[in-house]
């Protein structure tokens, strides 16, 4: 068979044989099965969970400890609690997945899954094509996903349980690479017939999967993202905030968007922000990560641009390096708003006043995530109310700050929710001609 | 410290012999710039305290160090901290302002901005390195008399800030036959038409044109201007491409945008010349095309330093040299940035590329930001925030 026509006969049974499937089974169904498949990868002893602990590290580029950290971050949020909480928080009552049900003002209303969803992954953070793929089954889209290097493990080894769990779950989706924006083969083909796409990715990638997804087709487009911390005048004396958001930017090697890469700690409270990343390169010291190539030529600029405002009298000081595979620098006076090259490196700003940040994280406003806040209340809820208003979509301690729920509204949006087509049926119950 | 007058004696010695290597487009022995980078770089450490601090930070006695590459680069993104300059700034003769900014991509001017300054003493002397290094490189071999230069870029008077235009400003002094012109306006915004009616003059007058272009202007100009015949430049004619696209426009692959340029300017891919410069660097990199007479693909070519530059390909995490082959932070020693920076890293990796034959040059290819790294997840880095930025 050419090509063309294996994609093509690829796709025509996604559609046909995999939506059947996955109607048939209902959203309780799916949940059942997807949570019994999803959950295998938090038993150690597990063969699956095995494998992906030893395959993931040559996958992914992570250092082993930090695979085992991923694994369990990840399938954590793979349970039938976590999966039907995930469902609950975008469809209170989860009876629209399979039928109407009532709606506003007399009307029913339900969501109908696209014939074809395609996913595109574009380099990601290991787990992310797995959670994808878990997503756009739960709602009832047969699935095509777009594996991506770094992250191809998972999305196999999650499809081999889900098959294990129910062969017939097999005709649901389908596992495909190519290389992005070659406009050639089943990328053409699939993106075309796509009825949603999802697509990770910087501009140029969400850019050509748009052209290729043609006009008329939603696209869902998850860029990348800036997250950072704000440590609030009452709490930088206290020891685990630091702990903690070493632990933040450490996990997935700070390639995760929810991971901080600066930190604006208040002046006036216990500890000074000076002493405070101080205290932060100790821990980060403490945890002894290991170098990342990548993140190295950056990492080595900042810091040399460290030493040479220090020399200029800027106050600036640097812990760590691109040698020491973490970094912080702490960043006096007014500056503007930058990311942290990554490689686990933090920048460490003063302010005087929370009331700072809307002016701060201007320039960033379109692509902040979220924010690691840590304080007492009230402030800490006044600052979350200056820090929704000035983009940012999650506000959490630094502890959560890595490990998002299932039922996080991804960039602000319910994950599920947008995947799915609404319809709403109008007119009485018993029919529109009377008794 | 050096008193003032015997700093001003010393400088002037100094430039008086970075100037000699510049006219005679050679040092008299290899070790001659080595022997000047050293006291050069000692004459900066004594005349800018900064950088003399730098040096103490590190423990580091300039007079103690008895090799140019024992001292510290300066950072190109140093400059938006504070400008390296010996002397005193107020008697700077003309101030660069790099193109890139930190504001972010929704970002602009204000608290935001922040742009790197490269303040000039001398003019003299930067002319003297950029006008011999042009010639070798955007001049046939032996080629002499006028050219019609025409640049896709605001005039000098319209953006003084920017070494690019000011670079594109001599060349057009010293070798435009009267008839140049500069063609874009101070947003660097072109009107095709206009172009074309320049073009058709150069035809008409039948005078080589060397045509000064960024990536991006010359992608505006294919997309702007419709027909096979209306661009067509002067038997002669060569095109100097600088600049990247920096998101100004679509981006094309530098291969596909010379066989655009060769089929509707009919300059030839070979007669199209990369040029690598930066505001912090007061000389520029070349390919040597017009000299070696290619090659057309420009996945094949090298840049080449002029003698009073040396690069250094360092590996990151060390600051050591890499590995031939291996690519590295690029870190150009310059004698023309006497009174600035003359030793600065900046943030390209590139890769060392040897020299293809005896009588020719080694050089290094530019590779960018982060070329071919791994997967960076869905964090955006500070390099993806400035590429943004543009």
């Amino acid at each position: 068979m050419s090509g063309a026509r294996a994609s093509a006969a690829l796709l025509d049974g996604l559609e046909a044989d995999g939506g059947e499937v996955l109607r048939g089974l209902g959203f309780r169904g799916r949940l059942r099965l997807l949570a019994e498949a999803g959950s295998r990868f938090l038993d150690p002893d597990d063969p699956l969970a095995r494998e992906a602990l030893h395959r993931l590290p040559a996958d992914s580029g992570l250092p082993a400890a930090e695979c085992s950290r991923v694994l369990a971050g990840m399938a954590r949020d793979w349970t039938s609690e976590r999966l039907a909480a995930a469902i609950r928080a975008d469809f209170p009552d989860p009876g629209v997945l399979d039928g109407f049900v009532a709606g506003v003002r007399g009307a029913r209303e339900r969501v109908v899954p696209p014939r074809l969803l395609v996913q595109v992954c574009a380099g990601n953070v290991p787990g992310t094509g797995a959670t994808a793929l878990l997503r756009g089954l739960l709602v009832g889209a047969p699935t095509l996903l777009k594996s991506a290097e770094g992250d191809r493990v998972l999305p196999e080894l999650l499809g081999r349980a889900i098959r294990e769990a129910d062969p017939r779950l097999g005709a649901a989706f389908a596992l495909a690479e190519w290389k992005g924006g070659a406009g050639t083969g089943i990328e053409r083909e699939a993106l075309a017939r796509a009825e949603r796409v999802v697509v990770y990715g910087g501009k140029e990638a969400v850019a050509g999967v748009r052209v290729l997804a043609g006009p008329l087709t939603p696209v869902v487009a998850y860029g990348p993202r800036v997250s950072f911390g704000v440590v609030l005048r009452s709490a930088t004396g206290a020891e685990a905030p630091v702990e903690d958001c070493a632990r933040a930017a450490s996990a997935y090697a700070q390639r995760g968007c929810v991971s901080p890469q600066l930190v604006f700690v208040e002046e006036g409270g216990e500890r000074s922000a000076e002493s405070w990343a101080e205290a932060l390169a100790e821990v980060l010291a403490r945890l002894g990560n290991e170098p990342d190539p990548g993140a190295a030529p950056g990492m080595r600029a900042l810091r040399e641009e460290a030493d040479f405002a220090a020399a200029a009298g800027r106050g600036d000081r640097a812990w760590g390096g691109p040698e020491a595979g973490w970094m912080v620098v702490f960043e006096p006076g007014v500056r503007p708003f930058e990311p942290s090259p990554l490689g686990r490196t933090v920048r460490v700003r003063p302010i005087g006043s929370v009331e700072e940040l809307p002016g701060i994280l201007a320039p960033a406003r379109q692509v902040l995530q979220c924010a690691g806040v840590e304080g007492r209340e009230p402030a800490r809820s006044g600052a979350a109310l200056l820090l929704a208003r000035a983009g940012v979509t999650r506000i959490t301690p630094f502890r959560d700050q890595p490990w998002p729920p299932a039922w996080w509204r991804h960039d602000g949006e319910g994950p599920l929710r947008v995947l799915v087509r609404w319809v709403s049926l109008e007119g009485p119950p018993e029919g529109t001609l009377g008794p | 410290m050096t008193p003032p007058a015997d700093a001003d004696a010393l400088r002037e010695a100094l430039k008086a012999r970075i100037r000699g290597i510049m006219a005679r487009d050679r040092p008299e022995d290899p070790a001659e710039v080595d022997a000047l980078a050293l006291q050069v770089l000692r004459h900066q450490a004594r005349g800018n305290p900064v950088y003399g601090t730098l040096l103490r930070n590190r423990g580091l006695d300039p007079e103690a160090l008895l090799h140019w590459t024992a001292f510290p680069p300066v950072p190109a993104r140093a400059f938006r901290i504070h400008s390296p300059f010996v002397g005193d700034p107020e008697g700077a003769e003309a101030t660069f302002v790099t193109s890139g900014t930190t504001a972010g991509p929704v970002g602009g001017e204000g608290a935001g901005a922040a742009r790197g300054v490269h303040r000039v003493r001398d003019l003299s002397l930067y002319h003297a390195s950029l006008l011999p290094t042009a010639g070798a490189h955007l001049r046939d071999p032996g080629e002499g008399g006028v050219l019609r230069v025409l640049a896709l870029m605001p005039s000098p008077g319209e953006l003084p800030g920017s070494s690019l235009v000011h670079m594109a400003g001599v060349l057009a002094g010293a070798w435009d036959d009267g008839g140049g012109a500069f063609l874009a306006g101070p947003d660097w915004r072109l009107d095709g038409a206009r172009v074309a009616r320049a073009f058709a003059r150069a035809r008409e007058d039948r005078v080589p044109v060397l045509l000064l272009a960024t990536a991006f202007a010359l992608v505006h100009l294919l997309d702007q201007v419709a027909g096979t015949s209306a661009l067509l430049l002067p038997a002669g004619s060569r095109v100097m491409e600088t600049g990247g696209f920096k998101g100004r426009s679509r981006e094309v692959p530098r291969g596909a945008l010379y066989e655009e340029v060769a089929r509707r300017l009919g300059v030839p891919p070979e007669r199209i010349v990369n040029e690598y410069g930066m505001s912090e660097l007061l000389s520029q990199f070349y390919e040597p095309v017009l000299a070696e007479g290619g090659p057309a693909d420009p996945e094949a070519r090298r840049l080449v330093s002029p003698p009073w530059v040396r690069t250094r390909v360092l590996d990151p995490v060390t600051l050591e040299p890499a590995p031939v082959g291996s690519p590295g932070l690029l870190c150009h020693l310059d004698l023309a940035n006497l009174d600035s920076a003359a030793l600065l890293l900046t943030e390209d990796l590139g890769v060392e590329v040897p020299a293809p034959g005896p009588e020719r040059r080694g050089g290094f290819r530019v590779l960018g930001r982060n070329p071919g790294a791994p997967p960076r997840g869905c964090s955006l880095s500070i390099e993806g925030w400035m590429e943004a930025a543009g």
